[in-house]
């Protein structure tokens, strides 16, 4: 009987990761290398063309572009969201609770409808600029959308929220002794802040910039509505690759690419986080 | 549990996609109005899934995708016409079941890129202009797509997101045709875009209208139809043709190959053609149409603008688009890609 | 940090994150086809949107798809969750890395790996592509969240059960179900949030026979300005708004 419901379930799930998780992620990869053709979604020949065509240097400098944007995106949501969540997690219970609310409540309206919002804003005779030329800080209106600045405000207000929910978990669990015991040695604020709370909280903030460092890289459709259509993240260029050169091979490739660089990143601090915890194991 | 499972599956079964009086419509953005679509809906009672595309390359892209089509009218542009007749992507229709056919300009039936007329039918047509803001630039002397070059609208232009169109400025400014197959030209034509991509700011097709209204672009490219639209709110918009020649195009109505419900297209296709419909089309979207009949319901300053409906003598001076070769259109496609990758 | 200046800094967040949704709502009264200037105040927009019968038919088929998907995804996940949790089998590892690697994979990456396989295997896009591919994103946010409600659950309630004669299904339905049933509620509601908002995914694998709402929104927002967006995007604010005042005074009503 035990059987007949284990078997079920894993059978059922099994089944369905593997076709759908599975299967098509090596389709994708085998798409990889077959060759490009206009008439048909590829041919049945194999090459290494596609991966080629990306160590093109205009490809490796997209590339390098889409990192600097992700990167300075997620930069800034640690900058914000940090002493954010460090604020949320100290007040009192009941007002966490609201504040949490009010934080994640922008985020049930559709994304798009938030960076159309954004649009709005950070056009030419948007509020922003309205503001900024009656209040006389500027005397010509700013140009903002359609630039890289507009596609990294986009992104940070659309990614803000996992920065500072990952952040909030880890700070709200620890123990709020440490600190009191830091104070009572005598530490000064800054000191404990460094010392103490930062070292403590580093598990949310990688799990913060996780969340934000990859779909930094692959929201195409907020660069296209804020960046004016120029391939600026990774993925525009596998849009493009899909929809306007109609040149799967090579866009399966791009993302074959991706999701490489994507798990030696995770590798890497795998590796590095449990080395360091079989070194604090053996202290 | 079994009143749950039997539940989910009662939400299945009443699965109101078995649907089958619909037609599946993909069509360029702001080329049909939705109050058309509507007022078929209710004259018929065939509901329309209306989608719309800003590219003939997502479009394709987007036919090509699904073995067994979807779409029962789609809308590319001529020059994509030869193409999906050549790839047996789209099949041949009977005149003799469009009773309104006859209201058709005879000007656009035979075109070259379907001389017999037997893929298409001509919806709407428009041209490629340039457009600038006379509150920003009151005094400039722009009459020609070289003037574009000029170092002064650095950062500013906008450019149509469209490659073949781009193109086309890139070959007229070098005194070739836009229809262009020999690939050196081709190059050199990139070569030439290449030196203007520092003026460019933003490339877009689909908001055109709401960011020259807005200001948020004041100089630039663009359809002939949506500048008429910009300059009803804001009347500092010209528009203008350049003197080096300009393009001309036309946007067709065709049927993909074994649409899934083809009787519904052909009676969209004959509701369309109805010389009132057109005229409606004409004044919701301002795209000039090729509906010869339609021009006696439409207001004297809408048949009369010269950004609409220009005369004859500047229509000799455009050129008509039409289809180049895969080579070419490969070339394009690639330096394309490049163009915007940088 | 002192404490007024606490307060600014989170007031300052506040306004960044809810500044563009006000204006949003602003100016959907505004009385301009597309143009942001002030034009004077207007309810034509709603009245638009209210009778934009494709509208809703988006709307309706976004809500369909959102139910159908987290129902399956709530299924598998469970049975999947608690197989995990209680049971030893080969190829746990591998199932556990699998639903790993499909939480962070980047979405973009997934809807082309879909549509490859849709198209090669001839699934034409619409529902059933949808479908599949709304269930397969949302199993993996089940199964983490069920599994960790499971880990709480004392493992000698089960030899409990069998000792006292109830099969593994009246195990499952009368002892495993009622104890994960926060742990459902959440994981359902998260998986409609995902599905309901998902366009990077639904982009690549939506046809044009069955259009649902963020695509439809995608669309108009290209559009550039669009009043009636912004009339719809309000309407569906507001809708939310509602509801989530709703959830939090049922719960209130429960603690009291």
């Amino acid at each position: 009987m035990t059987n007949k419901f284990q078997y079920f379930s894993v059978g059922l799930i099994t089944t369905w990761l593997c076709i759908f998780g599975l299967l098509s992620f090596l389709v994708m990869v085998v798409m990889s290398f077959l060759q490009h053709d206009p008439d048909h979604i590829a041919l049945w020949h194999f090459t290494l063309q596609n991966y080629e065509d990306l160590f093109n240097p205009i490809f490796f400098k997209i590339f390098l572009k889409s990192f600097y944007i992700a990167f300075m995106v997620t930069a800034a949501c640690l900058l914000l969201g940090y002493p954010f969540a460090y604020i949320i997690s100290r007040l009192p219970e009941r007002l966490q609770n609201t504040a949490l609310l009010l934080l994640l409540l922008p985020f049930w309206t559709s994304s798009i409808v938030r960076t159309y919002a954004m649009m709005s804003i950070l056009k030419t005779k948007g509020l922003l600029n309205t503001a900024l030329l009656s209040m006389g800080i500027i005397h010509e209106p700013l140009q903002l959308l359609f630039t890289n600045t507009a596609v990294g405000i986009g992104l940070i207000y659309n990614l803000l929220p996992f920065m500072i929910l990952p952040i909030y978990v880890n700070l709200e669990r620890f123990d709020i002794s440490l600190i009191e015991a830091a104070k009572d040695l005598g530490a000064k604020y800054t000191t404990i802040f460094r010392k103490v709370i930062i070292p403590l909280s580093v598990p949310g903030i990688v799990g913060g910039c996780t969340l934000v460092f990859l779909p930094a890289m692959t929201l195409f459709f907020i660069s296209d509505l804020l960046g004016g259509a120029k391939a600026l993240l990774l993925g525009n260029l596998i849009e493009d690759q899909f929809l306007m050169a109609n040149n799967w091979p090579r866009g399966a490739a791009t993302s074959v690419l991706l999701t490489v660089i994507m798990a030696i990143g995770l590798l890497i601090y795998w590796f590095k986080s449990n080395k360091r915890i079989n070194y604090e194991a053996a202290i | 549990m079994k009143k749950g499972l039997l539940l989910i599956l009662s939400l299945f079964c009443t699965v109101a996609m078995a649907d089958d009086n619909v037609v599946n419509v993909s069509v360029w953005s702001q080329e049909l109005s939705p109050n058309i679509v509507q007022q078929f809906q209710k004259d018929t009672g065939i509901k329309v899934n209306y989608s719309t595309f800003d590219s003939n390359e997502v479009l394709y892209a987007k036919m090509k995708a699904s073995k067994q089509t979807q779409y029962d009218v789609v809308e590319p542009s001529s020059y994509y016409i030869t193409r999906m007749v050549r790839e047996d992507m789209i099949e041949k229709i009977d005149i003799s079941r469009l009773s309104n056919y006859k209201n058709l300009n005879p000007a656009f039936i035979h075109p070259d890129y379907d001389p017999k007329g037997e893929y298409s039918i001509p919806w709407v047509w428009g041209l490629t202009g340039i457009f600038v803001n006379r509150k920003y630039y009151p005094n400039d002397k722009i009459e020609k797509w070289t003037d574009l070059w000029s170092p002064k609208y650095r950062d500013s232009l906008l450019l149509l997101n469209d490659p073949r169109e781009v193109f086309n400025v890139g070959l007229m400014t070098l005194g070739y045709s836009p229809n262009e197959n020999n690939l050196q030209h081709l190059q050199q034509a990139y070569q030439n875009l290449v030196a203007l991509l520092p003026n460019v700011r933003l490339y877009n097709s689909s908001s055109v209208p709401s960011m020259l209204v807005d200001e948020d672009v004041t100089i630039g490219m663009a359809w002939n139809a949506d500048v008429y639209k910009a300059q009803l709110q804001n009347p500092d918009i010209e528009f203008i043709y350049p003197k080096d020649k300009f393009v001309i195009w036309v946007d067709s109505l065709v049927i993909p190959k074994n649409a899934p419900h083809r009787d519904n297209a052909y009676k969209f296709l004959n509701y369309v053609l109805q010389a009132q419909i057109a005229a409606m089309q004409v004044k919701e979207t301002f795209y000039p149409t090729a509906n010869q009949a339609a021009l006696a319901y439409l207001p004297p300053e809408l048949a009369n603008s010269q950004i609409i409906f220009p005369n004859a003598d500047l229509i000799k001076k455009g050129y008509f688009q039409t289809d180049i070769n895969d080579n070419a259109l490969d070339a394009i496609s690639r330096y394309w890609q490049l163009l915007k990758l940088q | 940090m002192k404490r007024p200046f606490r307060s600014l800094y989170l007031a300052l967040i506040y306004l960044f994150l809810y500044i563009p949704i006000g204006t949003l709502i602003v100016y959907s009264f505004n009385n301009a086809v597309f143009s942001m200037l002030w034009h004077g105040f207007t309810l034509n927009w709603y009245a638009q949107v209210l009778q934009d019968s494709n509208l809703w038919i988006a709307v309706w088929h976004s809500l369909y798809l959102a139910i159908s998907a987290t129902t399956t995804a709530l299924f598998i996940g469970t049975l999947a969750a608690i197989s995990l949790y209680r049971y030893q089998f080969r190829g746990k590892n591998m199932l556990q890395g699998l639903l790993f690697v499909i939480i962070i994979t980047p979405d973009i990456v997934m809807g082309i790996a879909l549509l490859i396989l849709f198209s090669l295997s001839g699934l034409s896009l619409g529902f059933w592509s949808l479908y599949i591919a709304h269930v397969t994103f949302c199993i993996p946010f089940v199964v983490v969240i069920v599994y960790s409600r499971a880990k709480s659950i004392d493992p000698n309630i089960f030899a409990a059960a069998s000792d006292l004669g109830a099969s593994e299904l009246q195990t499952f339905w009368h002892i495993i179900v009622p104890i994960l049933l926060p742990a459902l509620i959440s994981g359902a509601l998260l998986c409609f949030a995902l599905s309901f908002d998902d366009i990077v995914i639904s982009y690549f694998v939506s046809g044009p026979g069955f259009e649902i709402l963020p695509i439809k929104i995608f669309s108009l927002a290209r559009l550039g300005v669009n009043v009636e967006l912004n009339a719809l995007c309000s309407l569906l604010f507001g809708l939310t708004l509602i509801l989530v005042c709703l959830s939090q005074w049922v719960t209130r009503q429960k603690k009291t």
